[in-house]
């Protein structure tokens, strides 16, 4: 009888091992899907002398894969630049940005290698780490001969960046105070969500490239987002941009209190597939959107991209990321959506607005309609929030930092069969803040509608897909041109039902009553050897 | 009995699954952060971990079977005798926690949830029958016009596909992250090589609303570029996509 039971089970056991090394497969893929962004790395390797041959085989890489967007002649000015922001650097100027050197002196052969190994987060520049280090080494050495700087000024000033303290409540603290009595929050705003007047100034006004870094998105500092990264940044400031170096206006001790601080109101992107609406069970969900109730539901960030299905395209969007928060009860749902913006000025058509997709109904099965505006088998029901606007045609204005906009529900077959709900079919409530460079949305509607054709109708328990759109005024996004996000969940979350512990406490009598006989069963007979 | 009798043998498997289950859960994401290079732990995934389970139980079933000695050794341990305090404590201990374990089991399988569901699909549907027959027309030219037409299309990759594919077609574009469908890695040998070029002209010319419903289309970001690129500029871009990811087409079989 032991064999037979021996037998079994290494039958199971090979079974089992199959299936784990197949579900092993979908579980790399898994953890690799969850790792959105990359690291830096920081070593660099000796390098090989910087010969007359060693250039000629970099500008025989350069011609391969860098001109596209840095240009032949290194001008920044690449065929392929159009459909980028920010734009590629340009060599022939010296706007190199992450430097361990001085303030307006060109970066170490090191800092060049690094960039080049890891890329520029937020940016189109990928990481090279593919090709080999000798290679890399090689076309830094071409694009340098871009600059005569390289050349006249002959060994970089390095600043010195040893040291450091760690962090602790106290150095946070007295960061905080460093960032306002430095001014920082003039560019970087009080938040630091990248909203200063002076961004704002710049950017409206002068129409300058410059945008001030949105501090708590750590996913997209240029420099890398370590406490040294942010500490060398602050050092050494980032050439041709407003952003200065702070080496002789602050302390070292000063400078490592800015980093801990601007590291401590960074955020990672906590992203998940499906948003979880919490059950909320009051009379009325809220519609303010610094309601304390919105707590109480779970936050989840996920990344937005530029429309780039239909045209007119947008390839430089600048929302990247949207927050959620969902509510309900029996007669509502609400949804809290916030992104960060550093203005809130617009022009006639350009307007500040948000947008949920939803397919027309739940679907039975994985078919949905096609998450860009839906398709001509599925219908999509949009609900739509625009920021306020008024009179001034043509001039630049600036929303009220609260007011209700405008909402409104749409359906749409594909990007140009769009059709505005008639006003009796209007079930939506939204109203939005601007504040501190960021924009909080609430949009409401009943969780069933008269109009079941062309309204989502609400049932707990279920997934229902859900995708968003943002439209950034200040960028031009009209129309078509808009952050986009692929399709998601929501589920209205079911309620833990009480017949739960009835079946916990079946289950632990049956197991008790299992036991109690294999074990009666063994005391009676006990097991002896064979011989 | 000469040998000696290893009376704690089913405790000891016990403890070295319990090990097991902390190690994936705590120790092997760190593991594998250090042994991958990730800025980030490597949680191990609750379907994966279920199988290491099963099987860790099942190893030490099979190792307390391995001889007749063993197995009654393993199973006396739930037997009464007069042993030390501390086997009485571990037995009081077993009993108690197997019924709680089994309702512990209930009370999370019951608990409402929603997981997102598992959203299978297949990448590379049958060719239409009407793209089988078509030729890239650049095929047959000299190898000047071909450098040029690859030079061509690998600027109109770098201005049209790179946003989402990456400057090195491999799939790793500034907006590839927003996709939950990533966009394709064209370097990945089980791609773009295993196709012919003729593939990729359908493709590229009809985008996610030509894939079929197997191949789940409403999740795919890939536009239908026909009203905005010509033909040639097409073949262009697959010739400069192939160079840029440094693979070669799957080359047609002869029919004759």
């Amino acid at each position: 009888m032991i064999k037979a039971f021996k037998k079994g089970l290494i039958g199971f056991g090979l079974l089992g091992v199959c299936a784990a090394g197949i579900s092993g497969i979908a579980a790399v893929e898994e953890a690799q899907a969850s790792h959105l962004f990359r690291t830096y790395k920081r070593e660099t390797p000796p390098k090989p002398p910087e010969t007359p041959e060693a250039i000629a085989e970099g500008k025989k890489i350069y011609e391969k894969r860098c001109w596209y967007c840095h240009g032949i002649e290194g001008g920044g000015d690449g065929p392929a630049a159009r459909t980028m922001f920010p734009k590629p650097r340009n060599f022939t100027r010296n706007e190199y940005k992450v430097r361990s050197t001085t303030f307006g002196s060109v970066p170490t052969d090191e800092d060049l290698f690094r960039i080049i190994t890891s890329g520029i987060e937020g940016t189109a520049m990928p990481f090279w780490y593919t090709i080999s280090e000798k290679e890399r080494w090689q076309v830094l050495y071409y694009l340098k001969t871009f600059n005569n700087q390289f050349k006249e000024s002959g060994a970089a000033k390095m600043v010195s960046l040893g040291g450091g303290i760690p962090s602790s409540p106290e150095s946070i603290q007295r960061g905080k105070e460093l960032f306002k009595e430095t001014k920082c929050f003039e560019c970087h705003g009080e938040d630091g969500r990248g909203n200063g007047p002076l961004t704002v100034a710049l950017q409206t006004e002068w129409d300058m490239p410059y945008r001030a870094r949105d501090l708590t998105k750590s996913w997209l500092f240029k420099g890398g987002n370590t406490i040294e990264d942010i500490y060398r940044t602050v050092s050494t400031g980032f050439n041709e941009t407003p952003m200065g170096s702070y080496l002789e206006k602050l302390s070292d001790e000063d400078r490592w209190h800015i980093a801990h601080y601007v590291k401590s109101i960074s955020k990672d992107m906590t992203s998940d597939v499906v948003i979880k609406a919490t059950l909320l069970e009051t009379e009325e969900l809220p519609t303010d959107t610094s309601d304390e109730n919105w707590s109480k539901a779970a936050v989840i960030e996920i990344p937005l991209s530029g429309q780039i299905i239909a045209s007119p395209r947008l390839w430089t969007p600048s929302v990247d990321a949207l927050r959620i928060r969902a509510l309900y009860n029996e007669d509502e749902i609400a949804f809290l959506l916030e992104w960060d913006d550093s203005t809130n000025r617009q022009e006639d058509v350009f307007r500040d607005s948000v947008s949920v997709q939803f397919p027309t109904k739940i679907p039975d099965s994985l078919k949905k309609p096609y998450f860009a505006m839906g398709d001509s088998g599925g219908a999509v029901n949009l609900w739509v929030w625009k920021a306020y606007w008024g009179e001034g045609f043509g001039s630049v204005i600036e929303a009220p930092e609260t007011e209700p906009g405008e909402a409104y529900e749409l359906n749409a077959k594909s990007f140009n069969k769009i059709s505005r709900q008639p006003p009796e079919s209007q079930n939506i409530t939204g109203t939005g803040v601007y504040q501190n460079g960021r924009w909080s949305v609430v949009i409401k509607r009943p969780l069933k509608t008269d109009d079941a054709k062309n309204d989502i109708q609400f049932e707990v328990g279920r997934l229902i897909p859900i995708a968003f759109a943002v439209w950034d005024g200040s960028n031009s996004d009209v129309g078509s041109q808009k952050s986009v996000s692929s399709w998601y969940y929501v589920n209205l979350e079911k309620q833990v039902p009480k017949t739960i512990f009835a079946y916990v406490l079946v289950a632990i009598i049956m197991g008790a009553s299992v036991e109690l006989w294999f074990i009666a069963r063994l005391r009676r007979f006990p097991p002896k050897e064979e011989e | 009995m000469v040998n000696k009798r290893r009376t704690y043998l089913m405790i000891w498997v016990i403890f070295a699954v319990i090990c097991l289950f902390l190690f994936l859960k705590y120790a092997s994401p760190k593991v594998f952060q250090i042994l991958m290079a990730k800025g980030h732990p490597m949680p191990t995934p609750s379907t994966l971990m279920m199988w290491y389970m099963i099987m860790g139980v099942l190893a030490g079933l099979v190792y307390a079977t391995t001889s007749n000695q063993k197995f009654v050794d393993f199973l006396s341990f739930l037997l009464p005798d007069r042993g030390p305090v501390i086997k009485s404590l571990l037995q009081k201990v077993l009993f108690v926690s197997f019924p709680v374990l089994v309702g512990w089991f209930v009370y999370s399988w019951s608990l409402p949830g929603a997981a997102s569901p598992v959203e299978l699909r297949i990448q590379h549907p049958t060719l239409p029958q009407n793209y089988e027959k078509l030729e890239n027309p650049f095929r047959h030219e000299d190898a000047e016009t071909q450098r040029l037409c690859i030079e061509e299309g690998k600027i109109l990759f770098q201005t049209y596909c790179r946003p989402c594919h990456g400057s090195k077609a491999d799939g790793n574009g500034p907006f590839a992250n927003a996709f939950r469908l990533r966009p394709i890695n064209f370097q990945d040998p089980g791609t773009i090589a295993t196709v012919v070029d003729n593939y990729l002209f359908w493709r590229i010319k009809e985008g996610a609303p030509g894939l079929p419903s197997e191949s789940t289309p409403w999740d795919s970001a890939m536009p239908s570029w026909k009203d905005d690129l010509k033909d040639d500029e097409i073949w262009k871009i697959i010739m400069g996509e192939y160079d840029t990811a440094g693979v070669m087409p799957r080359q047609r079989e002869k029919l004759e």
